[in-house]
């Protein structure tokens, strides 16, 4: 089959590769109809993350059809049409029988590669580091899904791709960031980040109860979506002297509520610590840059939630001091999917939330290196590319 | 060579002639399983070393290599008091005695042997998982899960009643079998095995079944010992050694767990790939 592969830095391309096959059991194998882009991604496919091996297929935002299944496979059939979240998780183990899928015992066979880092080795991810398991990606026209009666969803009827796609990942994501809030009737959410995630991020604090939900990018289209798609305020912070005095008059000098870091490692920034920041990073010295989350432990209100949907690695210079003294609740994880998937194709079904405007370009496999260019570079406005393997 | 109720992790180590006290605490483990005794100058036992190589090179890439050693070395290793003890005292823990009580504040720690004629390999780790003691049991004492789940180190076979025939591939081509006999047993808590008579690399292993707390399901501890014989001989069987993985508890661990909580083991096998002909893992 084709499928998109990491061949070293900066180096994404379509090769043919072998099919994927029934493996173990409970395994399914998907023909993907579509797969899309993520922030996470990035942060491999530009160094700052190990354990990628020349040759691996990318990829971990898809759905597809079913056209194969195990010998104990009860739930899912051939034929079904199917979004799978990007964790690969077993339904067993004692953390997902807690909904904390993403913390899965049992389906990272390479755990000895996170265990020194970590203590305790997290569920597999598709097409991502050889930390995470190394399992074959979804940027090909199939893929090997362990666990599937756990880890497929039902596409119900009536629904395109596209409405469909981002409830793999940056959706699930999103909602559990706001979920993590514990928002309550008038509180203000602010979100770090205009990505799928962020956006995913604001919506899900609005169908939670957010009274305020403020975006914070500098891509004025990204702005835009958050404006007229989520319906948020907005700051770009190139255009603004301080994000903090602005979060501060926009909350009656409190400070929001809550505070979203959808950024990550690659946060961009204006000032000396992000000067610090990509100097370390550059000479591999530490992982990240933290000006986005740093602005946010700054900007939330005492006694306010911070919570982490971007991807870090070991940061030095984080303030723990200042979540000390103000009494912050920080929340952070990779996402549980599964936990939120059912609501969240309900919330679909019933028009109340619509993420295809994330997909705003779309490519053939053999295409894909052009689509995550423009979704690196941010060019032509390009929030997610999505890829058609097909 | 089984193992007799110890009072106290010293008075194990006498049973050693010419052992001497533990000198200190090891350093970094990464991963390994807790190992109690080994000569002097010896370097770690087999498959596990590249490994840990790997694991080593790329947590320090993630961590920075100061804070990595720091962590890895100020790790405790609360509950490793056990690896110390003797099977039959092991045993008896779980019956209401408490262990830390007889070794206060106890860390893990690598006792160099020094020319001692019969230098020890112990490897004992423990999971928790989502079962009952008694079943765990019972499927532990299947022989097809047993061989799935030493598949990563040992073809085992069952060869008869609580007989196993084990075949692990060596250093340097070489195969190692041996056969194990089932010794002592406790249902739904404890099985204990040893190789039998004249094996070139003697060894023994037990397995232990305990009620975790709250809704964790059931604490396993499994302990594998590896006993070369002394002299010139004993050098020639340290290094089949090298064929002894260090993680060799943890990972057969983690494979059990998977296989009953799941009914499979996790694995990246007919990966595809765009190397090694299409299919990596
Ligand atoms: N927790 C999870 O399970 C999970 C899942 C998916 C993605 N992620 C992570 O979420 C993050 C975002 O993912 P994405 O797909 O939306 O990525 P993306 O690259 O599309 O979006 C990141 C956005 O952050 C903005 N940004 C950069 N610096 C900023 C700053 N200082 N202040 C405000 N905004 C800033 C960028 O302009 C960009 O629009 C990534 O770190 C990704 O790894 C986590
Ligand atoms: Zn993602
Ligand atoms: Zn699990």
């Amino acid at each position: 089959m084709r499928a998109l592969c990491w061949n070293g830095i900066n180096d994404l391309r379509v090769e043919t590769v072998g099919d994927p096959g029934i493996v173990n059991p409970h395994d399914a194998i998907v023909k993907v109809t579509m797969s899309t882009t993520c922030g996470s991604d990035l942060h491999f496919i530009d160094g700052y993350l190990p354990t990628m091996r020349q040759g691996d297929i990318i990829g971990h935002e898809f759905m597809g059809e079913v056209v194969d299944v195990g010998r104990d496979v009860t739930k899912v059939k051939k034929g079904d049409r199917v979004v799978v979240p990007s964790f690969i998780c077993c339904g067993q183990c004692w953390y997902c029988q807690h909904d904390l899928y993403s913390l899965c015992d049992n389906t990272n066979p390479k755990a000895e590669l996170q265990e020194p880092v970590f203590g305790y080795p997290t569920a597999g991810i598709y097409g991502y580091t050889h930390a995470f398991g190394g399992y074959a990606g979804a940027h090909a026209q199939y893929v090997r899904v362990p666990h599937a009666d756990t880890d497929c969803f039902q596409v119900p009827e009536g629904l395109k791709d596209e409405q469909v796609i981002f409830l793999s990942d940056a959706a699930p994501t999103g909602y559990m960031g706001a979920d993590f809030c514990g928002i309550q009737p008038g509180q203000t959410v602010a979100v770090w980040g205009c990505g799928g995630v962020g956006l995913m991020a604001q919506k899900s604090a609005f169908l939670l109860g957010a009274e305020r939900v403020i975006g914070i990018d500098r891509f004025p289209e990204r702005l835009k979506l958050a404006r007229e798609k989520v319906g948020a305020e907005t700051i770009n912070y190139e255009e603004v002297d301080s994000v903090l005095d602005v979060l501060q008059e926009l909350t009656g000098g409190r400070g929001p509520d809550a505070c979203i870091d959808a950024v990550g490692m690659e946060a961009h920034g204006t000032g000396v610590e992000y000067a610090y920041d990509r100097t370390k990073q550059a000479l591999r010295l530490h992982s990240d840059r933290g000006e986005a989350l740093r602005q946010a432990i700054l900007a939330c209100r005492k006694g306010g939630t911070l919570s982490v949907l971007g991807v870090y690695g070991v940061m030095d210079k984080f303030p723990i001091g200042t979540i000390m003294n103000k009494g912050l609740t920080v929340r952070a994880a990779q996402q549980h999917g599964q936990k939120y998937l059912p609501r969240l194709l309900e919330h679909v079904v019933k028009g109340e939330l619509d993420p295809s405007f994330l997909a705003t370009h779309r490519f053939s496999l053999e295409d894909a290196p052009r689509g995550y260019e423009l979704f690196k570079k941010k060019l032509d406005g390009c929030v997610r590319a999505v890829f058609l393997p097909n | 060579m089984a193992d007799k109720p110890q009072e106290s992790p010293a008075s194990r180590s006498r049973t050693t002639r010419g052992a001497v006290p533990p000198a200190d605490t090891s350093p970094g483990r990464g991963g390994h399983d807790i190992e109690v005794a080994r000569r002097p100058g010896e370097r770690e036992a087999g498959a596990g070393r590249e490994t840990a190589g790997r694991v080593r090179q790329m947590a320090s890439a993630m961590v920075g290599g100061a804070l990595l050693t720091m962590g890895l070395q100020s790790r405790s290793l609360g509950g490793a008091a056990m690896a110390l003890a003797g099977g039959g005292l092991i045993y008896r823990g779980t019956r209401g005695r408490t262990l830390a009580g007889r070794v206060p504040g106890l860390r893990i720690r690598r006792a160099v042997v020094s020319g001692a004629p019969a230098a020890k390999t112990v490897l004992e780790r423990s999971i928790t998982i989502q079962k009952p003691a008694s079943e765990l049991y019972r499927l532990w004492r299947v022989a097809e899960n047993l061989s799935k789940v030493m598949g990563h180190f040992a073809d085992v076979t069952t060869t008869g009643p609580d007989l196993q025939h084990w075949k692990v591939q060596g250093p340097f081509g070489r195969t190692l079998e041996w056969d194990s006999h089932v010794v002592e047993e406790h249902p739904g808590e404890f099985l204990r095995w040893e190789s039998a008579e004249g094996a070139e690399l003697p060894n023994e292993g037990w397995v232990r079944f305990r009620p975790a707390p709250a809704d964790w399901g059931t604490v396993v501890t499994l302990r594998f010992r590896f006993q070369p014989p002394g002299g010139a001989l004993g050098d020639a069987a340290m290094k089949l050694l090298g064929g002894v993985p260090t993680t060799l508890a943890h990972k057969t661990l983690k494979r059990f767990k998977s296989l009953v909580e799941t009914g499979e083991i996790a694995t990246t096998r007919h990966n595809p790939a765009a190397r090694e002909g299409g299919y990596a893992d």
